[in-house]
């Protein structure tokens, strides 16, 4: 046994635990030395452009997948330990669905492979289901599946609830609704580990944020600390008359330039001093705003940064 | 996993096609087929009789055969077969619950044709021959559920539906569930006596005759089931690590 995991199992095992974990299709490195922890109680959002590893990460967890180096363990055990002893719950975002039979009889289905189930009455209502029990599977909208989907992987108390991208194909009030029946698992204590593109989600819902992009963790913080991370700030205003492009370019802590016409907006790590340099180059600028960065724009600034980088 | 193969059959029950071809369509054939009199050539039963044992294996085998291969395919790529991992359902579950759900099919569809035969056409046997042509031709029907579950397995998308059905026609048709195998010319004959199919219905018959079976048809069984389930677990170990 190597000293890490000796230093892990003596304190309170993680809820997931990632060592140093790979996974390779053919040559593409879908999961490439990903190592991070989850604590007890948190709501994490796993952030990422499409064939970041997102999914693969969360098969990794699940089992659904095996790692072809490095460790992943869940509640301290094995992923399948840890299902079978129910304390996983989880939805996946190709999660078929058996057909032919009706969405209260699969629930119940679910209620009954859990070994800590609730009521499957109470599972339909808290998914808000109810009125949809005696429908067929294969006669739902999406958004009713995905619905149905949730109450399979809250049929029983489990302490992890893992959700990959589980609002694709809702409408937006489909979508808050479902929100707010996350936060009561939540609530209640739960660790709920969600993968989505959508980032308003990812900055409403989680305590928590990780990027992940080919497979490596860019970056692990809260909201705001991802957003400061990005290059904090936002300023734009308008210039009149010919623009005088170099010595804007010029200015300090910028990250990014886009002049359109007769607007210029400029992304900075240290706003207050671009700002002050800005007004030394003897320009007037008029329309000034200064803004924070939205999660999404910080999102897409550190991943092509990121890209910059390797190319 | 009582709970899943509960809700698998309570489906299969509810699926009418499935169930008319499964359990009255093998009667229907052999209300067709068995309306002559005399023997069959070489075997001292009379047509219906033979058409019989046939129609029940053949009964058997849709039942086990066509309900699964083609359901496991479109539940492995749908990703339910991924979704029932996430729970404490231990691997093997979801094939025996749907091997169990099948056999509990395939049950009423032997049955009905002794019924109709025993009614329609006055077969008659002995209490013990009922009894043991029911149990070896269920028995027996474990065997193409494991190449059922297989196939399932083997194929996916568009290919599982032609698959199923060629070995299913071919299976039925060269094995002799149709027509006599005797009728066959010598070439064909050569290749059918070494089918399951064959072998099968060759077991039932045995049963009428008040014969033991051929060692070469339950050696032929015992292999193919073997050759099947192995395939089966192969697969399945395979989708497994790749799904």
């Amino acid at each position: 046994m190597d000293p890490m995991t000796t230093t892990a199992t003596a304190t309170t095992a993680p809820v997931v635990g990632f060592d140093q974990v790979s996974k390779t299709y053919g040559t593409v490195r879908a999961v490439d030395g990903l190592t991070l922890a989850l604590h007890p109680g948190e709501t994490v959002a796993l952030l990422g452009p499409n064939g970041a590893g997102k999914s693969t990460t969360l098969d990794l967890l699940l089992g659904l997948k095996h790692a072809d180096s490095g460790t992943v363990r869940v509640f301290g055990t094995g992923p399948r330990e840890a299902i079978v002893a129910g304390r996983v719950g989880a939805m996946l975002q190709s999660g078929g669905l058996m057909d032919e039979v009706t969405v209260a009889e699969l629930v119940k289905l679910a209620c009954d492979l859990h070994p800590k189930p609730y009521k499957a009455k109470d599972v339909l209502a808290r998914a808000g289901i109810s009125q949809i029990a005696d429908r067929k599977v294969n006669k739902l909208s999406g958004g009713q599946a995905q619905r149905v989907r949730f109450a399979l992987a809250t049929a029983g108390d489990s302490d992890l609830i893992v959700l990959d991208e589980p609002t694709t194909g809702m409408d937006v009030s489909a979508r808050q609704a479902f929100w707010a029946t996350m936060r009561e698992q939540a609530d209640q204590g739960r660790t709920v580990l969600f993968a989505t593109h959508y980032l308003e989600e990812a900055d409403a819902i989680a305590d928590r944020v990780l990027v992940l992009h080919r497979g490596r963790l860019l970056a692990d913080g809260t909201a705001a600390e991802i957003k400061a991370k990005a290059g904090a700030r936002r300023v734009s205003f308008d210039l009149e008359g010919a623009i005088d492009e170099a010595p804007l370019r010029a200015l300090p802590f910028l990250t990014s330039v886009d002049i359109s016409g007769q607007t210029v907006r400029i992304q900075s790590s240290d706003a207050d001093a671009t700002v002050h340099a800005l007004y030394g180059l003897g320009v007037y600028p008029r329309n000034l705003e200064v803004a924070g960065l939205g999660l999404e724009q910080a999102f897409v600034a550190i991943t092509a940064a990121e890209e910059a980088k390797q190319s | 996993m009582n709970s899943l193969i509960k809700l698998e059959l309570t489906r299969a029950l509810r699926n009418r096609k499935f169930l008319f071809f499964s359990v009255i369509y093998p009667s229907v054939i052999f209300l067709l087929v068995s309306n002559q009199t005399g023997k069959v050539d070489g075997t001292g039963l009379s047509v219906s009789s033979y058409v019989m044992v046939s129609m029940a294996s053949f009964g058997a085998l849709t039942a086990v055969l066509m309900g699964n291969s083609e359901r496991i395919a479109k539940e492995r790529e749908s990703g339910w077969v991924r979704q029932l991992r996430l729970t404490t359902l231990p691997g093997r579950g979801y094939v025996l619950a749907k091997t169990a759900s099948a056999a509990v099919v395939s049950l009423p569809s032997i049955v009905v044709v002794f019924l109709v035969a025993a009614a329609v056409r006055g077969v008659r046997l002995d209490a013990w021959q009922w009894f043991a042509l029911t149990g070896a031709i269920w028995a027996g029907s474990l065997v193409f559920a494991a190449l059922g579950v297989a196939i399932g397995y083997l194929a996916s998308g568009d290919a599982v539906r032609p698959i199923t059905m060629i070995t299913y026609f071919g299976l039925s048709i060269l094995g002799g569930l149709w027509m006599p195998s005797s009728t066959f010319p010598q070439w064909l004959q050569d290749i059918a006596k070494w089918l399951p199919t064959h072998a099968y219905a060759a077991l039932g018959r045995a049963i009428e005759q008040s014969q033991s079976p051929e060692t070469k048809d339950l050696a032929l069984l015992v292999v193919y089931f073997a050759l099947f389930a192995g395939g089966a677990a192969w697969l399945y170990r395979k989708d497994t690590l790749k799904a």
